[in-house]
């Protein structure tokens, strides 16, 4: 109420065409941003894991040179994780979870469109460094001393350490924003035990991020100092320590995989639900498992450096508290499928891939497991087996989870549905060569084939399995063609999506149109319970009951700032890493002076009439 | 409508705090630097003694100044709260990793 | 606009009165949880270097107690001046307010211009970026501290000007309850910093 106050009579200009896309801060719109940004990058990674792949088909191939090689594994990794995976994740996070709790934005449009740019330009930076001749190569781990200065002389970490560097400024922003809106912008009657599996998934994965992401910042500080300004905290030589990075690398890098893999949780838990067509089983249970996964998560890093020498006091603990995360997972899997069990199920695309995930995620966390023993880890460590491992949760996790959710979100997303006949066909070609690419390395590990090689002898026993390997990595690059294919084709296709397109949508975002209006909301729902828009279905009612009367709606402004400032943070990157101190000082000064005129010019926002809202208008 | 809240208002500042209470937690704070910092100049304690008064009055001044200053003790402060203390815990667990597992 | 100029018809507690003002103090109480991990890395990678002194100086005989005693009464004023600027803005008293802010900001430029002091002795000592593992992580964490300190002193002065400019809204309100919980936020780890860093490191 006190927010339509002092916003009245300030015409705002609004833009159309690109101009809109630069400008927005509709988390709707930098949903499709994140989505457009993240598949792009999703398909370079691919790419490099094709040309890994056909690298590796046969023994001493020199389809490209070790350098090259190293280059690729290097970018593969950072790319999959920082670049697509994640902004995948922030895709569905701003599509969906507004809708899903109620709410007409985010806590903080403009952080939010601000953490978009940050990330796309940090994104930009880091692959960029294939154009500049200097490309990282020091796995997407950078263990020191490889990464420093002495043996790494060339730019190319320096383009690892200043794109992630700014692209984590993005991701920071994205944690806390939503976490500021799930704890401040809930519909009135959702209590925090209300809320949807999803946005319980998110707001625990925006705290790990808001408590992870700091630790990172400071080790590619510490790394960036190292290499430009010649400090000491990983040059043995002068008294630092390379373990010290691996511990920072690590604290940082163990809750990032959750980070990943509880937002694909979430998704899991709405789309099983959805298409099993009952309340997914054990509510609560899942709510504290989730909690519990992210705690304990900041407490294992160390099983990544059993073999670092710790001893063993530190490996036993790391170890059985890594043993102690199988729990709550466990609590996950089953409630899942006693989900299942006994529902209607239908088997959509969402719902495969929802399926899909449960065995293959379950092997995964096996391996896991199995990795967690230290003693065995010595055998394990730095061999295929851990690659076989950590593809099968992450990509038989979390990918096959944002496939499901993108089929699921598609219509709500964009307002039509993706062809169901083209999706099987890219579920089943997708999984199939998954686990025909990822299966044998389990095996290619336990012979001891050693990870990040560039090539083998012959008549170890690699040969054949590492044939399937490849063909296995065609498959899934099919499965994607297909994909896009089927992207295209639904893009011609009319905007005809029903407000709840599944017809067994359970969660508030089913009850408004697809693609919803600007504001969302017109009118703010009011929560009666669990799954609410089902409960007031079950109740034979066609809308929410809401909350408010009618009335004009007030919306933030589009803002063309965060674009400039993040393009001010890419110039500053190029200052530090090629020794341009105007360029640098130039960079940082613009994203100052954004930061003033943001600070100084109040931003009164605009308000949508009524008379506008029957119009059903679209920016 | 403004006439309501002026007189809600008035009430309301009836419990507002004087500046009292903020004099008292910089005394407090000032005693525990003091303190912390005399442990140190006067050279006779030794050095784990030491080690532990430093990090005790540390902690408390901390506490002070969070629960005063930073109106952590106040109503609605639920999840400041609980961001700086599990950012504590997580800073905690590293402490333990720089002091005992980076030179093992 | 002119309602909120009226220091009467600003409702108790203007800072919390909206929605917005609402989350960006919840917003920022989050970032200070990212803050909190973000020293404590610098604190423990310090802890894990800092007897590493290499060809350097030895920490005790590098600090200065009086230095660091008067940084930390600037630093701890500073923050009383902050704290009482608050208080000012919930009374709605423009003026004082403004004042108390001032000497905030004053407070803080002493405090740099100690620290810049400071660090140039040290320089002069032999005590360099490059000298050991033990001189970076002390001048990335001293530094970084610092930096939040200038960082600071520039976004109080800003709202000041604003202060002067807008008065006392439901908008400016957030932004200088927020800066306050910044400031005392620095203070507090500043007093991690005097000691973990210097009265331990004089203690050896």
């Amino acid at each position: 109420m006190t927010a339509h106050a002092h916003a009245h009579a300030h015409p705002v200009k609004r833009y159309r065409g690109l101009m809109d896309w630069l400008t927005t801060v509709d988390h709707k719109k930098i949903g499709i941003l994140y989505l457009i940004a993240g598949a792009l990058f999703f398909l370079v990674g691919g790419l490099e894991a094709v040309l890994i792949r056909i690298q590796l088909i046969k023994p001493m191939n020199n389809f490209v040179g070790a350098d090259t090689f190293n280059e690729l594994l290097t970018m593969h990794g950072t790319t999959m994780i920082f670049l697509a995976a994640m902004p995948m994740l922030f895709a569905m996070m701003n599509a969906v979870i507004p809708l899903q709790i109620g709410a007409r934005d985010v806590a903080f449009p403009f952080l939010n469109a601000l953490g978009f740019w940050t990330f796309f330009f940090g994104g930009l930076l880091l692959n960029i460094s294939w154009f500049a001749g200097n490309v990282p190569d020091a796995g997407w781990t950078s263990y020191v001393p490889l990464a420093g200065p002495t043996y790494n002389a060339g730019h190319g970490v320096d383009y690892y350490v200043l794109g992630l560097q700014i692209a984590g400024i993005g991701t920071l922003l994205g944690g806390i924003n939503f976490m500021a809106t799930i704890i401040n912008m809930r519909a009135p009657g959702m209590s925090f035990m209300r809320m949807p599996m999803f946005t319980w998934a998110i707001f625990i994965t925006s705290a790990l991020i808001v408590f992870a992401f700091p630790v990172l910042t400071v080790g590619l500080v510490a790394l960036m100092f190292d290499r430009l300004f010649q400090a000491n905290f990983f040059e043995t030589t002068s008294g630092g320590s390379t373990v010290l990075w691996e511990h920072v690398f690590w604290v940082f890098g163990h809750p990032e995989v959750y980070i990943l893999i509880l937002p694909a949780f979430g998704i899991i838990s709405e789309v099983v639900s959805t298409f099993s067509r009952k309340r997914l089983f054990g509510y609560s249970s899942m709510v504290f498992a989730t909690i519990l996964i992210a705690f304990l998560g900041f407490m294992v890093w160390a099983h990544h450096m059993f073999t670092t020498g710790l001893g063993p006091v530190a490996n036993g603990l790391f170890s059985i508290a890594t043993m102690l995360i199988a729990v709550p997972t466990g609590v996950k899997i089953f409630n899942w499928l006693f989900t299942l069990w006994g529902g209607s199920i239908k088997f959509t695309t969402a719902a495969l891939f929802g399926i899909g995930f449960i065995p293959t995620f379950t092997m995964g966390g096996v391996t896991g497991v199995m990795l967690a023993a230290a003693p065995a880890d010595y055998q394990y460590h730095d061999t295929y087996f851990v690659v076989a491992h950590f593809h099968y949760v992450i990509v038989g996790g979390l990918i096959n989870g944002i496939f499901a959710g993108l089929f699921y979100w598609w219509p709500k997303m964009f307002g039509r549905t993706l062809n169901e006949t083209l999706g099987k066909w890219f579920f089943w070609t997708f999984y199939i060569g998954f686990h025909l690419t990822f299966f044998v390395q389990h095996f290619l590990g336990l012979i001891g084939m050693p990870r990040r090689v560039w090539t083998y002898l012959p008549n170890q026993g690699f040969d054949t399995m590492n044939v399937v390997s490849t063909i296995g990595a065609f498959l899934m690059g099919i499965g994607t063609i297909l994909l896009l294919i089927n992207v295209v084709i639904t893009s011609f296709k009319k905007k005809d999506a029903a407000n709840d397109p599944w017809e067994d949508g359970r969660s508030l975002e089913w009850s408004i149109p697809s693609p919803p209006p600007e504001y969302n909301f017109k009118q703010i729902p009011l929560v009666r319970g669990y799954d609410a828009w089902w409960k007031e279905k079950m109740e034979g009612k066609k809308e929410m009951t809401p909350s408010e009367p009618v009335g004009p709606i007030h919306m933030p402004s589009p803002s063309i700032l965060p674009f400039v400032m993040s393009v001010g943070l890419f110039i500053a990157g190029f200052g530090f890493m090629y020794d341009k101190l105007y360029l640098a000082i130039g960079g940082i000064a613009v994203t100052l002076i954004c930061m003033l005129l943001r600070s100084v010019f109040d931003d009164h926002g605009f308000h949508i009439s009524e008379e506008e809202q029957e119009k059903g208008v679209h920016a | 409508m403004s006439s309501n809240q002026s007189t809600h208002e008035e009430t309301r500042r009836h419990r507002e705090e004087g500046p009292k209470k903020h004099i008292v937690a910089f005394v407090l704070s000032l005693v525990l630097t003091l303190i912390a910092f005399a442990a140190v100049a006067s050279g006779e304690i030794n050095t784990t003694f030491t080690y532990v008064i430093l990090v005790g009055m540390a902690i408390v001044q901390v506490f002070v100044q969070l629960s005063f200053w930073m109106h952590m003790k106040d109503r609605g402060h639920l999840f400041p709260i609980l961001g700086i203390v599990f950012g504590a815990v997580v800073v905690f667990t590293m402490v333990i990793m720089a002091e005992y597992w980076v030179w093992w | 606009m002119s309602a909120h100029d009226l220091n009467g018809a600003l409702p108790h507690e203007p800072e919390k009165a909206t929605l917005e003002g609402r989350n960006k103090i919840l917003g920022f109480w989050l970032f200070l949880g990212a803050e909190t991990v973000l020293f404590g890395t610098l604190f423990s990678s310090y802890l894990a270097l800092r007897h590493n002194i290499g060809d350097g100086p030895p920490a005790s005989e590098l600090f200065k107690l009086p230095t660091v005693f008067a940084a930390t009464m600037i630093l701890l004023t500073s923050s009383l001046m902050s704290v009482f600027a608050v208080q000012a803005l919930h009374q709605k008293k423009v003026k004082p307010m403004i004042g108390w802010l001032v000497a905030t900001i004053v407070l803080g430029l002493g405090f740099l211009g100690l620290e810049i002091y400071e660090f140039t002795e040290y320089i002069h000592e032999g005590h360099k970026m490059p000298t050991s593992a033990f001189s970076s992580s002390f001048y990335t964490l001293v530094g970084f501290h610092g930096a939040h300190v200038a960082f600071g002193v520039l976004w109080i002065g800003l709202l000041i000007l604003q202060i002067m400019k807008k008065g006392l809204t439901v908008v400016t309100a957030p932004k200088i309850y927020v800066s306050a919980i910044y400031w005392h936020f620095i203070d507090v780890v500043w007093v991690f910093i005097f000691t973990v860093v210097y009265l331990m490191g004089k203690v050896g």
